[in-house]
């Protein structure tokens, strides 16, 4: 591997993993409030972006560059639709099975209950949008930055300029976020729920406002997610369940409840999921079984995420 | 034919992931990957000449292997990382079958002849496994599986899959050695998944990626959910409906000119919603349908002594019970020498030596925080000590551990607040208890077939449940379900459970919590027969007046330090323990008249 490819390499995976990082992000944040896997939220982010390319552009795929209106209704669209989805999916397949003070409580149940949403989204939308895969627009004409849309690297390779937009933009709603959760009067809350959710109520948080309102942030990020992500390649109706999991690898790499580890196990698993599609030993192949390989090791490993430290047996 | 022969194997599939899912209350969504294990696994040792039989017996231990594995560090965090890894296993599986042709033959698969001959050289025998054949054998599978599940669980299994699935932490307790217990069924329902998944392998003659898919793995789960939950035909009325899918989704797909392939995943979520939205109502109507059929109990490990009084029993069986009457009276059950505990930056304990003998009531006693639970908790096992021995029955303890190998050492603890194990009668949750005292290997093995050596245990474990209720008084609610129970009944359901297990030492932390001042007599003349039968009782209690009655020694700790020890009346007077309870200013004021 030259040092040209390498870089390339380096660079696709941050741009890659950053959009990782952002669905870890959503799910690292639904878990710390409710003890929760969102086994629907790799469905909600291909859903989201999905949805607003079935009212924008219809149910054939044509690959477009849409206008100024066209983008914008888009981009607002499929927002929207992330938001609704993911308290959706809260309302109807979690809510059911939490306890009164919004923890999980029947694990059978909000399993069967996620896992069923998932499909549920993953089938609905396969009836309204009949063929194998889209290609979806770049609403952000984030390919549009340069001219040519690519840049040289030193090496002879090249790497496109969306690489370094989605992962500036996706940053930067990463720590916003953060920010977000630190120091809003709501991300307080959210924080004090994930402490410690009786303390929380008697302290006067609204935990299920609160519950709801991580749901919607969640799915605002599988939104952002998507909009960044599905350009860059055509999107199957089926392949969200595969995203959630890669998700749920980064979350759980950066040790789950962690927003910063999250985005960080996202960018780890995205680098080295690039470096691995380009070797010349290992390949395409290797790098699509790499995250789920990983996924299964760490919850084998370290059932909190890595960085967790021992569990410690409660009462 | 065919399909028949399929849905049967599927059926043997979900036989195997109901043990962990309905019997033990865990969330695999995994199952359709060891059917690809046993599936392709088999296939690809016949190519290479392996016999039928051995290629599937090898096929199913390489998916109980990986079961293990996967139960061994998974089943923590209430199941959820189980969930999460199992689904992960599910898609990992179908990627690398996707992905790697090397290893599934491509998207068309891996081929065998159809249909598939036994030879047997050494005994001159070959069977022509046609479709009928299948049916007989995948038919033979499951009654067996069925069987199993059946008596299985109303045996020794039955009572440890009802402590795992209504309280983990609390089994533990109580003796059930839950992580083993896990693996153990997650190893056997991959194995059975891969019998299934060789089966209609070797049927089809072919075995291809997609039919494989994470959707199978989704299918087998709902199978079992629609059955709810512990009931041995819940699988078969689950792939009884997943059955119909195939052909009704033809239908749909047929109808509405859609692709079939989504439409079995339309009738899936259908069902799956289904499934989950009837969970209760309908496992709750189907059992008091099968209940109103003649010769038919639900309750767990069976009916409670079919032909004796209770009392009577617990007479005719208090010969057989070890633990208390082994004990020597008088000698010592438990010791901690030394005993020292951190907690990030506090020390809970500094040196504490205490010890319990059998025959008395040992009371705990000091200001919140001292570190009474502490105490507790490293006597149970729960809590590693930073320093010092642990000794029961004079024999050091070795590794700590999980509470569970405290209990068969001769230790019991009851949780300071109310811990039940779900809703299961009163008399199922002391047999939980009493399996704690069952030495004999492979009981469970033996109570399918009712060996003499299972039904003496089963006599023994109904004989001691009667004898721990009527210790605790509540023989008269043996059939309730425990959150029926009154508050005070079901603290001292917690002392009937822990001294069901059979340990001379019960550890109990303040029982009387919530208790009215009738139902304290009635915690008192418990605790009284408790040490008439050679037990010790280590009690952490505020109650003073209820200490006074019972205690025959009192340990006053303070700050993680013994600071007196000795008779009710003797700590009353000690100085340091007024000191400790009344603070220094009053202390100061009585010793003003010494100096003046």
């Amino acid at each position: 591997m030259t040092g040209g490819i390498f870089l390339q390499a380096v660079i696709s995976g941050l741009s890659v993993g950053a959009v990782y990082g952002l669905v870890g992000l959503g799910f690292t944040l639904v878990w710390s409030l409710t003890r929760v896997l969102a086994l629907a939220h790799g469905d909600v982010v291909v859903a989201s972006v999905l949805m607003g390319v079935l009212v924008v552009i219809g149910r054939t795929p044509v690959a477009s560059s849409p206008g100024v209106g066209h983008s914008v209704l888009l981009v607002v669209l499929t927002l929207a639709a992330g938001v609704v989805l993911a308290v959706l999916s809260y309302a109807v397949a979690v809510r059911p099975f939490l306890d009164r003070s919004r923890r999980s409580n029947d694990v059978l149940g909000w399993v069967a209950g996620t896992v069923t949403a998932g499909l549920v989204i993953r089938t609905a939308l396969a009836l309204a949008l009949p063929a194998a895969a889209y290609a979806v627009p770049d609403a952000l004409h984030l390919d549009q930055l340069t001219t040519s849309g690519v840049v040289d690297l030193p090496g002879g390779a090249t790497v496109t300029v969306r690489s370094f937009a989605v992962f500036g933009v996706a940053v930067v709603v990463a720590l916003a976020t953060d920010w977000f959760i630190r120091a809003s009067r709501a991300g307080r809350g959210m924080r004090a729920i994930a402490e410690d959710v009786d303390a929380a109520t008697m302290c006067g948080v609204n935990v299920e406002r609160l519950v709801i309102a991580a749901f919607a942030l969640a799915g605002l990020l599988a939104a952002i997610a998507a909009l960044l992500d599905a350009p860059a390649h055509s999107v199957a109706v089926d392949s969200g369940a595969l995203l959630g999991l890669t998700g749920a690898a980064a979350a759980l790499l950066g040790r789950l409840g962690s927003p910063r580890g999250a985005v960080v196990g996202g960018l780890a698993l995205g680098v080295a999921q690039q470096l691995i599609a380009t070797s010349s030993h290992l390949g395409a192949a290797w790098a699509s079984a790499f995250p789920l390989a990983v996924l299964v090791t760490v919850v084998a490993v370290r059932p909190g995420g890595l960085r967790s430290g021992r569990q410690v047996v409660v009462e | 034919m065919n399909t028949f022969a399929n849905d049967l194997y599927l059926l043997v599939a979900a036989f195997g992931l109901a043990l962990p899912v309905s019997y033990a209350g865990l969330p695999v969504l995994g199952q359709g990957a060891f059917v690809a294990v046993g599936a392709f696994g088999t296939l690809m040792l016949a190519v290479h000449g392996v016999p039928l039989l051995v290629a599937v017996l090898c096929a199913s231990a390489m998916a109980a292997i990986a079961g293990y594995v996967l139960g061994f560090a998974t089943t923590r965090l209430a199941g959820a990382s189980l969930a999460l890894g199992t689904w992960g296993v599910a898609w990992l599986a179908y990627v690398v079958l996707v992905q790697f042709p090397s290893v599934s033959g491509g998207s068309q698969g891996r081929t065998h002849t159809t249909p598939a001959r036994l030879v047997s050289p050494s005994l001159g025998v070959v069977v022509t496994l046609h479709a009928w054949v299948h049916v007989l054998a995948a038919a033979v599978i499951c009654a067996a599986l069925a069987f199993v599940l059946w008596r299985g669980g109303r045996g020794p299994w039955g009572l440890d899959w009802a402590a795992l699935r209504t309280g983990p932490v609390l089994a533990d307790s109580l003796g059930v050695p839950v992580q083993r217990r896990r693996r153990a069924l997650l190893a056997a329902s991959a194995a059975l998944g891969a019998v299934g998944g060789a089966g209609t392998a070797l049927l089809a003659g072919v075995a291809a990626p997609a039919d494989y898919s994470p959707l199978l793995s989704l299918q087998l789960f709902v199978a079992v959910l629609i059955g709810g939950t512990a009931t041995w035909w819940g699988p078969a009325i689950g792939v009884g409906l997943l059955a119909a899918v195939p052909s009704a989704a033809d239908g749909l797909a047929n109808a509405f000119s859609i692709d079939p392939l989504r439409a079995r995943g339309v009738l899936t979520a259908v069902l799956l919603v289904a499934a989950l939205a009837a969970r209760e109502p309908v496992t709750r109507l189907l059992q008091r349908v099968v209940a109103s059929l003649p010769g038919h109990s639900f309750r767990v490990g069976g009916p409670l002594l079919p032909d004796q009084g209770v009392a009577g029993a617990y007479r005719s069986a208090r010969g057989e019970q070890r633990g208390p009457t082994d004990a020597n009276e008088g000698g010592v059950l438990l010791a901690l020498t030394g005993v020292a505990v951190r907690y990030a930056g506090v020390q809970a304990l500094a040196g504490v030596d205490i010890d319990l003998r059998a025959g008395e009531v040992h009371a705990l006693v000091g200001p919140n925080g001292s570190g009474k639970s502490t105490v507790l908790r490293v006597a149970s096992g729960v809590l590693t000590p930073a320093a010092g021995r642990v000794s029961i029955n004079d024999r050091p303890v070795p590794a700590p551990g999980a509470a569970a190998r405290r209990v068969v050492a001769g230790v019991a603890r009851t949780l300071q607040r109310t811990a039940l194990l779900g809703t299961l009668p009163t008399a199922t949750q002391c047999a939980i208890g009493a399996r704690a005292q069952d030495r004999e290997p492979f009981l469970g093995v033996r109570h399918l077939v009712a060996t003499p050596v299972a039904r003496d245990a089963q006599r023994r474990r109904d004989a001691i449940t009667a004898g721990a209720l009527e210790l605790t008084g509540l023989t008269g609610e043996s059939d309730l379900a425990a959150d029926r129970l009154d508050s005070a009944s079901q603290r001292l359901l917690q002392i009937a459970r822990a001294v069901a297990t059979g340990a001379p030492a019960v550890l109990l932390d303040e029982p009387a919590a919530g208790m009215s001042a009738g139902q304290r007599r009635r915690l008192v003349g418990t605790l009284r027969s408790l040490t008439d039968s050679g037990r010790g009782v280590l009690l952490v209690e505020h109650d003073m007046s209820l200490i006074g009655q019972v205690a025959d020694r009192v340990t006053v700790l303070d700050a993680g330090r013994v600071i007196a020890s000795g008779t009710y009346a003797e700590i009353q007077r000690d100085p340091a323990v007024r000191r400790a309870y009344l603070g220094e200013v009053l202390d100061a004021d009585a010793q003003e008249p010494a100096h003046s």
